[in-house]
């Protein structure tokens, strides 16, 4: 009886959370096109209805009536299967985030995560590195040399990213003294943020993250006036919509994962002070988890709209250069961190 | 090769990125809260000024004549062979005038040429923007719709003048 | 033989040369407007004026006979001044006509405007205005406004057409042209006077506005209206012939020719009744057929025929190559000695200019390739008595040299026609097989006195396509595509009788790999003496006489 409702409460929480990242994901396609559009005074989509509100949906079925054109010189079962592993990744990576604190449910505890994996910093580095095949799979077997410049770039870039996204995760981790996201989170309580504790960790993470989910101003692998779309130059339809969706997921992971990294996850500090009730407390404390996410997407569409693209040479520098001796610095910083403040 | 000198070396400050980003997203954010100047096309229309290159079209005077002569300049002028000029003759002064005289806008680029070229002011371009079609035949645009009559081209003929 | 310098430059002279003949003999341009080589020297434009030394004032070049050691400045100071002086006054009263006429684009006066002239004139007042548009006859338009008075239309009438018809009247500023009472431009070579008007004065009335020069093709060929073969330019917009001008041969035509060339031999090429496709007659009537089902028709029906009941017409119209093919085709496949083609000469019909008897281009090729017309009329009784049973004729029109043709042709039991246009013949034909006209294919064509020349294609055809076959383009044939709409306009599917004659002979079992006019000319010159040594490069432009002698040996 407990095992099916336990069964019965994962499935809810899976569907409960691929919907909202599946409707997040339209409307920050909706929010990317107004953010930019107020930048450089326009008004952005209007015409769908009341302020452009359905404008994702329009956008879905045009893409869905679309004739999916698989180019001659292309692999074919590789085609198909690249941009439905890139969504996979990025929907898969969510079961590990902690959106809010543990409820206790019809007399059974419940932690606001799909999977409360005590490895889940693990998964998440194991995912995304997988991320980088669904791109790599693209390129190559599209047939055509902007996919695969696309997609070399892409699989340079991340691996030279993931280097220092680690050891900015190091320092995170050193603090946390778990692989387990839902204990890192509750290990900033209060104004513990490890942005506050490890800045340096912050913005190199924050970096990495830019270049993990090919956003500009790393964008180098569907940089469109030199590789017209990238690695999915050759894809329409649904499987290009599965590469947009990936994209817009991934910035939700990079985001909801700075947020449990760094800004505190779930927790606002001080809230225990008020004296709420638990229901009220875990309310709140959700809301704040999107929020904090909400802010960072922000982030990301108005840095993508406000830096050019770095050269590909300037890349590399800035990644092995710069960007792996401070998450390296910062390793050793959060090192002495922790043993002064233990 | 030899290594290329920066105009300008960059200074310390601007060499450490960061601060030029925070730079970068101030300008944008500050462009947030600007005037914006999208114009609601099909409900606001622009109205151009004199200046503005819109679709050719042949002047029709008061009279409901055309000044064309069917010299055919913009036809050989026209850098994308979108004119066709048949000449014919008439019992008027000039004794030459357009039979047939065809624009095919797809083909159109804007250019100006033929308003450039013209002795008799007689093919302009004027402020309509506006050209739908749905099929080839009807980008075809016969005299019939090139013909329009000279006060509503004042405006361009004006410009054309005064800048000559 | 004597030497003078030009420009700095050592150029010889004949005797009693002027110096613009000496210059033009070397290659320098010194501009002209009443001067034509072929005319007499009138001196009155004066836009020839250069400067020679030792003497006291500028020479006309025109009237100025070429002297031993004579230095002479065309382009010194004095020279250019008195030019532009000349140019501004001949500009005072000439229109700004430009947009509406018809010269713009081959018009002296403005490439003389563009070239020799400062591009400013003085003289504020009004024009001068005259008629502008005078029927001096039935073929030929005067803008008597444009007239710089040149004098080359009168001097050409009663030189070359020997027909005085025109003169100038009034002095000064007035003076203008027009014809002797009662009198009209109206000779055989009136049009003539369009071509040497250096401005638009003068127009030819069938050409007027049809289209700007700059927009037709050029295509150098030979004129079909008789057997002199004058040199032509056909002139083409939209697959159309829009008018024919003479071009220069001095051996043949000069710079002439007469007004039925120009006007009526090319209409036929634009004619409305076109044969479009072969046609075979199937249970009376005449039905669109392909050409291998025409040929295997053909062949099958011929086959039937003993080769005395058969008898082949050849034509003094068709090329060279299309008569030869022809009369191999009847001595080796057909193996009959009833091969004739029609005489088109009408006695009294020459005059002493250019116009001959014989109306057609190319009687004497055709004579050369073993066809002649002494047979002809023995043919004809043949048919008529029934020892002939099936004809073959290539591009003649037999019921149209004689009416009684008709009743004898329908006795035939097949008859095949090549035939540019429908015509009574067709319609008599169970085969009926649509030609490419002289405008639309390669050839040659020996005139009267013997002149090897080559006919171009100027029209394109279904199987001929403007820049692959090296035919001459227009500006819109060279930037535009096959899909514009000039691109594919009037296209027939006509062949040259050479080409389908090859065909044929393929169909009866003897391969022949024809693909060229050129191809089968090689094989003319090959095996007829007169034409030994000649190809289509060394008969180029001006032709090449061949050698009669060898005939009569």
């Amino acid at each position: 009886m407990e095992m099916w409702f336990a069964f019965v409460v994962a499935l809810l929480k899976v569907i409960i959370i691929a919907h909202v990242v599946l409707i997040t994901v339209s409307y920050l396609v909706y929010f990317e096109r107004k953010i930019s559009a107020w930048a450089q005074n326009r008004i952005g989509p209007n015409r769908v209805g009341p302020a452009g509100l359905l404008q994702p949906f329009a956008d879905v079925l045009k893409l869905l009536l679309k004739e999916d054109i698989v180019p001659t010189n292309a692999n074919k079962k590789i085609h198909t299967l690249a941009p439905i592993l890139a969504l996979f990744v990025a929907m898969g990576t969510f079961a590990v985030i902690p959106i809010g604190p543990s409820i206790t449910l019809f007399g059974i505890v419940n932690p606001f995560v799909v999977a409360d994996v005590n490895i889940g910093i693990l998964y998440v580095l194991a995912l995304t590195s997988i991320g980088v095949y669904a791109i790599t799979f693209a390129g190559w077997s599209s047939g055509s040399k902007y996919s695969l410049i696309g997609g070399v770039r892409s699989s340079a870039q991340m691996i030279s990213y993931e280097i220092s996204m680690g050891f900015s995760i190091a320092g995170v981790l050193l603090f946390a003294g778990s692989l387990s996201p839902q204990m890192i989170v509750e290990s900033q309580s209060g104004l513990m943020w490890n942005a506050l504790l490890q800045p340096i960790g912050f913005i190199t993470f924050v970096v990495a993250a830019f270049a993990e989910t090919n956003r500009l101003p790393f964008d180098l692998p569907e940089a469109e006036p030199e590789l017209v779309g990238g690695f999915h130059t050759e894809y329409s339809s649904m499987k290009f919509a599965g590469f947009f969706l990936a994209e817009y997921a991934n910035m939700i992971i990079a985001s909801s994962l700075i947020v449990t990294l760094y800004l505190g996850g779930w927790q606002v500090p001080f809230l225990e002070k008020l004296g709420l009730s638990e229901g009220v407390n875990a309310a709140i404390q959700v809301g704040s988890f999107f929020v904090k996410m909400g802010v960072l997407l922000f982030f990301f569409i108005w840095v993508r709209w406000s830096l050019p693209r770095f050269r590909y040479d300037q890349l590399m520098d800035l990644g092995w250069k710069v960007m792996f001796p401070l998450s390296l610095l910062n390793v050793v910083w959060a090192a002495v961190l922790a043993m002064w403040i233990k | 090769m030899a290594e290329k000198k920066r105009l300008k070396d960059l200074t310390l400050w601007e060499k450490m990125y960061v601060p030029e980003v925070v730079k970068g997203l101030k300008s944008t954010m500050k462009q947030m809260f600007q005037p914006r100047f999208t114009m609601e096309y099909p409900e606001v229309k622009f109205e151009p000024v004199g200046s503005y290159r819109g679709r050719p079209v042949l002047v029709m005077e008061a009279g409901g004549e055309e000044r064309c002569v069917a010299c055919g300049l913009c036809s050989r002028v026209c850098p994308a062979l979108a004119i066709e000029v048949q000449a014919g003759e008439t019992d008027r002064e000039k004794e030459r005038y357009p039979e047939k005289f065809e624009i095919n806008m797809l083909r159109c680029i804007f250019c100006g040429l033929c308003e450039e070229v013209c002795p008799e002011e007689a093919i302009v371009m004027s402020k309509d923007y506006e050209l739908t079609f749905s099929n080839r035949e009807d980008a075809i645009y016969g005299k019939d719709k090139l013909l329009k009559p000279i006060t509503e081209l004042q405006d361009r003929i004006d410009f054309l003048r005064s800048n000559k | 033989m004597g030497k003078l310098t030009i420009d700095g430059r050592e150029v010889e002279f004949r005797q009693g040369q002027t110096i613009i003949e000496a210059a033009t003999d070397s290659g320098i341009d010194i501009p002209h407007f009443c001067w034509h080589p072929s005319l007499s020297v009138s001196g009155n434009c004066r836009v020839c004026l250069v400067e020679i030394e030792k003497m006291p004032k500028l020479a006309i070049a025109c009237a100025t006979v070429a002297a031993e050691g004579m230095v002479v400045h065309t382009k010194s100071d004095k020279a250019l001044s008195a030019r532009n002086a000349v140019m501004e006054f001949i500009l005072i009263n000439h229109p700004l006509d430009c947009p509406i006429c018809d010269e713009a684009g081959e018009c002296k006066l403005q490439d003389y405007a563009y070239n020799h002239s400062t591009g400013e004139g003085r003289f504020t007042e009004e024009k001068q205005h005259k008629d502008k548009r005078v029927e001096l006859g039935p073929y030929v338009m005067f803008d008597a406004e444009r007239c710089i008075s040149c004098s080359r239309c009168i001097r050409f009438c009663d030189e070359v057409a020997q027909e005085t018809e025109l003169t100038f009247v009034k002095r000064g500023d007035r003076v203008t042209i027009t014809t002797f009472p009662g009198k009209q431009l109206d000779n055989p070579y009136s049009l003539n006077v369009t071509d040497i008007c250096p401005v638009g004065a003068l127009t030819n009335r069938d050409f007027r506005f049809k289209s700007r020069v700059w927009d037709m093709s050029s295509t150098q060929s030979v004129c079909s209206g008789c057997s002199r073969g004058c040199n032509i330019d056909i002139w083409v917009r939209k697959n159309e012939i829009l008018r024919l001008t003479p071009r220069h041969n001095e051996q043949v035509n000069s710079y002439w020719m007469c007004d039925h060339g120009r006007l009526d031999t090319f209409k036929e090429v634009n004619s409305e009744s076109r044969i479009i496709a072969p046609m075979l007659r199937r249970d009376g009537t005449l039905m669109q057929a392909n050409w291998s089902e025409a040929v295997a028709h053909i062949t099958s029906e011929f086959k039937a025929f003993s080769s005395d009941e058969i008898g082949v017409i050849g034509s003094a119209h068709a090329t060279l190559e299309d008569n030869y093919l022809l009369a191999k085709f009847a001595k080796e496949i057909l193996k009959t000695k009833n091969v004739a083609m029609p005489s088109h000469i009408k006695h009294g019909t020459a005059d002493k200019i250019l116009i001959t008897e014989d109306k057609s281009p190319n009687a004497l090729g055709a004579k050369l390739m073993g066809i002649t017309s002494e047979n002809f009329a023995v043919i004809m009784h043949a048919i008529e008595t029934g020892k002939i049973k099936a004809l073959y004729v290539m591009e003649e029109d037999l019921v149209a040299l004689d009416h009684k043709f008709e009743a004898i042709l329908a006795k035939l039991d097949f008859l095949v026609v090549h035939s540019v246009v429908k015509n009574a013949t067709t319609a008599l034909a169970n085969v009926v097989l649509p030609a490419a006209s002289y405008a639309e294919k390669n050839g040659t064509w020996v005139n009267i006195n013997g002149m090897a020349q080559r006919i171009r294609p100027a029209v394109a055809t279904q199987e001929l396509d403007r820049s692959l076959d090296g035919m001459s383009l227009s500006r819109l044939d060279k930037f535009g595509t096959n899909f514009d709409r000039w691109g594919q306009v009037n296209k027939i599917d006509a062949r040259p009788s050479w080409s389908f004659i090859t065909m044929l002979f393929n169909s009866f079992g003897h391969k022949l790999k024809f693909k060229m006019a050129e191809e089968v000319f090689h094989d003319v010159a090959k095996h007829v003496k007169e034409f030994h040594g000649l190809d289509y490069d060394v008969m180029g432009n001006q032709g090449a006489k061949i050698s009669l002698v060898a005939e009569k040996v």
